[in-house]
């Protein structure tokens, strides 16, 4: 979900013209009956898209119907309910054309003129090419069941939910360009850029935002805060020890985890499991390689990595429990799962690659440790257990104090604290 | 409500949410072999397979463990002779044996990781689960027993 | 919990010797069908397996059936020791029975087994002339009937492996009891029977696998915590925040109610002030049960030990110590220390403490009590000391102890914990104010710990004077500490020499066998420490302080004469007089303990050079009781690091002498974990009292030894011909003290407080 909507009404108003961009006219309903038209490739087309593009994570209540909405978003500017898109004629998408689901993929135009709130990334979603969106609505349009369920009232106070304002935002902030190939690069590279740039909108969460809510192009992918979480740097500044090559974000996507840096946890568990999943591993690796670029990782061996090394070497040698308070928690509590041995084993995570060590903020890590990993979280089917019942925050800021320290990071201010408030924040809910 | 596999086959309990795997194991499905130590993930007595992973299922809301493949102390292997147990039976490692369903799941999943541990990798993978007993020189004998025999009858069948 | 009185157990005797009778007291069966109330730990639920149509009992203690299938009665709990296959092979060797024929039935409480009491390291030693008998009498009963069919002297045929033989003729056992047999045995007859000599024996001293291992190892093994009966609830309890004297002031349960499977939440009414304000949430699930535990807000009246803590408890020790009108004095002989003091040309004096302990053993207690459809009050547990038990469940109850049976499962530790049946009451109670339906108890780990009956702290004085060859004179010991024994079995109390009666398991080992000249030992009861928690019997008891003492100060004695330690003990170690031993345990005296610390020695190479900073240790104790000593002596290899004050035990070798070794490899299973135990609460354990409560509450803070922290273990038995001795708790106790004798070699300094932690050790450093 993303976080940004805010208006500066000195901005906006008085801009004379601003009247005549804002304004959008309805598209006439139509009557679901007349989409017949689609081909079976195409909707499976759509299948695969849309799964990519999360459509079901934010648009599906915890325990609610397909794609019926109402999946609460937690932004700092309040409280967003996602639509419903299900083709139900009063509630949902049920009534617009492909050409109203174009406009509101490509501009954040409802259907009836209104604007939707930037939550929905549609300047991704803009970059996506026709086909594509006209796939996805004809999966929506034949294969979803219609379910009859109105929008709960968003929690946005006054005047951040004056949807016209929406709009100031987009001309001011929106990057709305389409999708470019960039000819000095490969197919595969391209492949991956256009998935990631635009239907797998990766920069929603991990492009850092500026003031007012909007993606800071200037520093794309440089990470963010999500969620209560973080979701780390894409590119070389990601403090992960090792680095990230093509060959780990495959493993990484393709799995939820990356044996040499860290899993698939809270926001971006369903981006991997209940996202990526549907795409072929061809396009998993485009995305890869393209990542893999970001990240200025190139072709490289690990396996003599001085970095893995010592990580290797740092957990034979634990402190003794009875000076060092959070390895003795550690000890009795993480290692039996987190000690990998001389070789790396997938599903024994060596903590100290993972770049929850090495952020600057702890959420990750405190995330972690309170709610642990789903089965269908991180490793499908593997879980980490939770210790927000088990553990006090000082238990917490204990171990990872110790943690921080063994991965030879400066320790993080105000631990204890920073466990509670990440325990009092609302849990992620998918 | 939740659904999952359990030693083989398909169980759903009718329980909250929040609810610790252990209890539900052990109260709501019968399967009283997962011990009961400490509910705070520092003793290892409820220690299961998830995933093939060993989990402590005393903090493991049920609801992360949707459909996943658990496997307890009973299903570890069909006649209770898993090479751990073997070791464990032939050095008389049990004293009371409250731990040992813990130590048993514990010590399986190492052996899968690490076939032939050393001391400082036993000691590192087993040091989270406590026996009062103080059993753990057997411990550690039974886990080189177990990892010897497992090599030894690999050996003999990639010779047969 | 109501003390015991003198007329529950038939323990005739107020001496420690009262605990030991019992194993012959006869009584008529009330009519439990055994099957139900008694447990297998070798089938997989439990169940005792049906008997084939005819069944013999030659005594009390066991049965042959028409199958030769032999079941053998063991009163003792299982917590570890395999004890049933200890006792059952005694059996078995002079039954000659074939051990494959042998399943062992850990019985329920009725009366007619007697004292039902497991403890004291006393289950082998205790068991081991009573079975032996009792298996001498089937077979004798045995013999005798083949003999009849084939018309023969019962001296012309043999008994082997479950059959008896005459030339080419032979008859099993169970073709014999299907023919029919009820020869009984007198008394008088059962003493007259012949055993056989020990060279012959052939399943004690041997290997023999313990029948309750394979469930241990398959999820099967059937614990208190898993009993389980049609329609129950659950309970979790919330405790008040003093062990005595707390009462419920008001309950708020409304927050609970939105809990899916509360119930409700009862202040327990207890007559027999075992469980005072406690507060137990009915829920229809355990998990449900503790979830709404953590939304009653309960208000107490607190009991008076809310403001008590560890170091009132050490104040009030050393105070009652200068008070020379205070405690019992033990027999040792001549104890007028006086003169020698007064004479003496040097003398040594130190104080030692020890910190509160907590037994923590893994399985949390519990219970399942309820009344059943014949008006029984029925307890599922797992219980040390049945006979103990039940006088508090009456009471407690208000019925009789012939309406409870407490059905025994198999203990998850026992380690003296559950000696003291407390934790059975609350879950009685509960059922009680249900009317008698299923209620499940089941102490999360917090409460477990708050409610455990911990090895009090003690304080104790030594003195030593010694004449102007340096010779010592006199010898004195003053220990001040909760007794357990006082708090829950005064009955079983010896007087002292001066008449003040003392706890025998507070004391025992200062009364030790070194030759001293005078000798004092005196006994303080800690009447503070006695009122604000429940001191209990833990693994090994006193002797877990005295020995601390007495080793440590055998020490500082040896370098006070510029001896070794080790010739230092072993030059008074003599066994003359009291020393000397008696027949049949015994026997040898400080003559056995001589010889294991000299093995200990020579196991860790005694006198050779050491690292820096690294230094051997020795010391050796008698566990658990003059009485039954067995013999241990501890060596240790110890590494100091002087800057942050840890202390490493590289090497832990032990010499144990406790006569015929009945169960080698559970004799050794035994020694490995009793010596752990000793070194975990030399250097890792330990909590204290903060205003009336334990200051840990869980694994997190409260941390016994880990497999990381385990160092090289060698344990070697001295072979011997004496009657077994016991050894669940011996090698617990020379531990602590070799380790600190350890250190002084390791770095010159003395740590005369446990535990030892690394802040001790950098305080003693910088002092030095
Ligand atoms: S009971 Fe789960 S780790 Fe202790
Ligand atoms: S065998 Fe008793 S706790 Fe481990």
């Amino acid at each position: 979900m993303h976080k940004g909507i805010i208006i500066s009404l000195a901005l906006i108003t008085g801009v004379g013209l601003f009247g005549i961009y804002a304004w959008h006219s309805p598209i006439e309903p139509i009557n679901p009956q007349q989409n017949s038209a689609f081909t079976p490739q195409e909707i499976a087309l759509g299948k695969t898209l849309a799964s990519a593009g999360y459509c079901g994570t934010c648009h599906t209540a915890p325990d609610g119907q397909q794609y019926a909405g109402n999946y609460q978003m937690h932004t700092e500017f309040g409280t967003i309910y996602t639509s419903n898109i299900t083709p139900d004629e009063k509630t949902g998408i049920g009534s617009w054309s492909l050409k109203a689901f174009e406009r509101a993929m490509r501009s954040g135009v409802s259907r009836d003129g209104h604007h939707l709130l930037p939550a929905f990334p549609y300047e991704h979603f803009n970059k996506m090419s026709a086909e594509d969106i006209k796939a996805i609505y004809a999966y929506i349009m034949t294969s979803i069941p219609a379910v009859n369920q109105v929008k709960e009232e968003n929690g946005i106070p006054f005047p951040l939910n004056i949807r016209w304002l929406q709009a100031g935002w987009k001309l001011l902030f929106a990057d709305t360009s389409e999708f470019a190939k960039q000819s000095d690069k490969s197919e595969d590279w391209n492949r991956g850029a256009y998935l990631s740039e635009g239907l797998a909108h990766c920069g929603a969460c991990h492009t850092p935002r500026n003031a007012v809510g909007a993606e800071d192009y200037d520093n794309m992918y440089a990470g963010a805060a999500i969620d209560g979480w973080y979701a780390p740097s894409l590119t070389a500044s990601n403090p992960a020890p090792l680095p990230w090559r093509a060959e780990d974000f495959y493993e990484y996507l393709s799995t939820g985890n990356s044996t040499y840096h860290d899993s698939a946890g809270g926001p971006m568990a369903p981006v991997v499991h209940a996202g990526l999943s549907a795409l072929s591993s061809d396009d998993l690796m485009a995305i890869s390689l393209y990542f893999a670029d970001k990240a200025g990782s190139g072709e490289q061996n690990i396996e003599n990595n001085e970095a893995l090394l010592s990580a290797i070497n740092a957990q034979q040698a634990l402190p003794d429990l009875r000076l060092d308070k959070g390895a003795n928690l550690y000890a009795a509590a993480c290692q039996s799962c987190h000690y990998s041995g001389q070789d790396m084993v997938k599903g024994r995570p060596l903590l100290a690659l993972g770049s929850s060590l090495h952020l600057d903020e702890p959420t990750n890590l405190i995330n972690v440790i309170l709610d642990g990993f789903r089965a269908d979280q991180g490793i499908h089917g593997v879980v980490m257990p939770a210790f927000r019942q088990a553990f006090t925050d000082e238990d917490i800021a204990t171990i990872a104090a110790y943690l921080r320290q063994s991965a030879g990071e400066k320790a993080w201010p105000n631990l204890i604290s920073k466990v509670g408030e990440v325990r009092r924040q609302p849990q992620f809910a998918h | 409500m939740a659904t999952f596999n359990l030693n083989g086959k398909t169980v759903t309990a009718d329980v909250e949410s929040d609810t610790p795997l252990l209890w539900v194991i052990r109260d709501e499905l019968g399967f009283t072999g997962t011990k009961f130590g400490c509910g705070i993930g520092t003793c290892g007595a409820c220690t299961v397979h998830v995933g093939g992973r060993a989990t402590r299922s005393c903090i493991t809301p049920v609801v992360a463990v949707e459909g996943a493949n658990i496997t307890t102390i009973e299903g570890l292997s069909v006649d209770g002779d898993h090479p751990v147990q073997v070791a464990w039976q032939a050095l008389q490692v049990p004293q009371c044996g409250y731990c040992q369903s813990g130590q048993i799941m514990q010590a399986a999943s190492l052996l899968k990781d690490i076939p032939n541990p050393t001391d400082a990798e036993i000691d590192a993978v087993m040091s989270g689960n406590l026996c009062r007993c103080m059993t753990y020189v057997r411990i550690r004998q039974a886990i080189h027993d177990a990892a010897a025999a497992t090599t030894q009858a690999e050996k003999e069948n990639n010779n047969a | 919990m109501r003390k015991l009185g003198n007329t529950h157990t038939g323990a005739t005797g107020v001496t420690r010797r009262g605990f030991l009778i019992g194993m012959t007291a006869a009584g008529v069966s009330f009519g439990f069908p055994r099957t139900w109330a008694a447990m297998d730990p070798a089938t997989p639920n439990g169940a005792v397996l049906p008997d084939a149509a005819q069944v013999y009992e030659p005594s009390l203690w066991y049965s042959i059936d028409s199958a030769g299938k032999i079941k053998v009665n063991i009163i003792r709990a299982e917590m570890g020791q395999h004890v049933g296959t200890s006792i059952a092979r005694i059996l078995a060797e002079e039954l000659e029975a074939d051990w494959q024929d042998i399943e062992i039935i850990h019985v329920d409480s009725n009366e007619k087994w007697g004292l039902m009491v497991t403890g004291g390291s006393w289950s082998v030693s205790q068991s081991w002339s009573v079975y032996r008998q009792a298996g001498a009498a089937g077979k004798t009963a045995l013999l005798e009937a083949a003999a009849k069919q084939w018309n023969v002297s019962p001296s012309k045929c043999q008994a082997i492996k479950g059959k008896i033989v005459y030339g080419n003729n032979t008859l099993s056992y169970g073709e014999l009891v299907a023919k029919g047999l009820s020869r009984q045995f007198s008394e008088d007859e059962l003493k007259a029977l012949p055993l056989k000599a020990n060279k012959d024996l052939s399943l004690v001293g041997h290997h023999v696998t313990s029948l309750d291992i394979v469930n241990k190892t398959n999820g099967n093994a059937l614990f208190g915590i898993d009993a389980k009966i049609e329609g129950m609830v659950y309970a979790c309890p919330i405790l008040p925040p003093t062990r005595n004297g707390s009462s419920v002031a008001s309950i708020d349960d409304s927050a609970a109610k939105s809990i899916k499977g509360y119930q409700q939440t009862l202040a327990l009414d207890d007559p027999s002030e075992t469980a005072p304000g406690w507060v137990m949430v009915i829920a229809s699930s355990f998990y449900a049960a503790q979830k709404a535990a953590k939304k009653v807000k309960v208000t107490w009246q607190a009991g008076a030990a809310a403001s008590v803590s560890e170091a009132d408890f050490m104040a009030e020790g050393r105070k009652l110590i200068q008070d020379p009108k205070q405690g019992a004095i033990l027999d040792t002989g001549s104890h007028d220390t006086d003169t020698a003091f007064t004479q003496a040309a040097s003398s040594l004096e130190q104080e030692y403490l020890t910190h509160t302990v907590l037994h923590a053993q893994m399985e949390p207690l519990n219970a399942l009590a309820f009344l059943n459809s014949d008006k029984i009050w029925e307890v599922h547990s797992g219980c040390q000391w049945q006979s103990l038990t039940l006088p508090s469940l009456a009471a407690a109850l208000g019925v009789t102890e012939k309406d409870i049976i407490i059905r025994s499962y198999l203990l998850g530790g026992g380690f003296g914990r559950r000696l003291n049946g407390d934790y059975t009451v609350p879950a009685a109670l509960a059922s009680k104010a249900l009317g008698g339906k299923p209620v499940k108890m089941v102490l999360m780990r917090p409460e477990d710990l708050q409610f455990d009956s911990p090895r009090s702290s003690s304080v104790q004085l030594l003195k030593m004077a010694f004449d102007q060859d340096k010779k010592v004179s006199a010898m004195e010991h003053h220990a001040a500490a909760g007794w357990p024994t006082k708090v829950m079995v005064p009955v079983f109390m010896p007087k002292g020499t001066n008449g003040e009666s003392y706890d025998p398991f507070s004391i025992s080992g200062a009364d030790h066998w070194y030759s001293v000249g005078a000798q004092k030992v005196r006994a303080i009861s800690n009447e503070l420490a006695n009122s604000s928690f429940r001191p209990g019997w833990l693994r090994s008891v006193g002797p877990g302080w005295t020995g601390w003492a007495v080793e440590s100060f055998m020490d500082e004695a040896a370098h006070h004469v510029g001896a070794d330690p080790l010739t230092f003990r072993l030059d008074h170690l003599i066994a003359e007089g009291r020393n000397a031993g008696v027949e049949p345990i015994s026997i040898g005296g400080a003559a056995r303990q001589a010889a294991v610390l000299k093995k200990a020695a020579a196991m860790i190479g005694w006198g050779q050079a050491q690292a820096p900073d690294t230094g051997l240790g020795i010391a050796s104790t008698f566990g658990q009781e003059r009485d039954m000593p067995t013999w241990v002596a501890v060596a240790v290899q110890v590494h100091v690091n002087k800057s942050n004050g840890l202390v490493t035990v590289q090497k832990l070798h032990v010499a144990v002498d406790a006569g015929i070794i009945v169960d080698p490899d559970g004799a050794e299973a035994q020694c490995q974990g009793a010596a752990l135990w000793g070194l975990s609460m030399a250097l890792y354990e330990g909590t204290e009292f903060v205003n009336g409560k334990i200051k840990d509450a869980n694994f997190d803070t409260y941390t016994p030894l880990r497999l990381s922290q385990t160092p090289e273990v060698k344990v070697e038995f001295i072979p011997s011909t004496a009657a077994p001795a016991g050894l669940g708790e011996p090698a617990t106790t020379p531990v602590a003290p070799a380790i600190a004798n350890a250190i002084f070699n390791a770095v010159g300094v003395r740590l005369r407080s446990l535990p030892m932690t690394p802040n001790d050790v950098k305080a003693a450093l910088a002092k030095a």
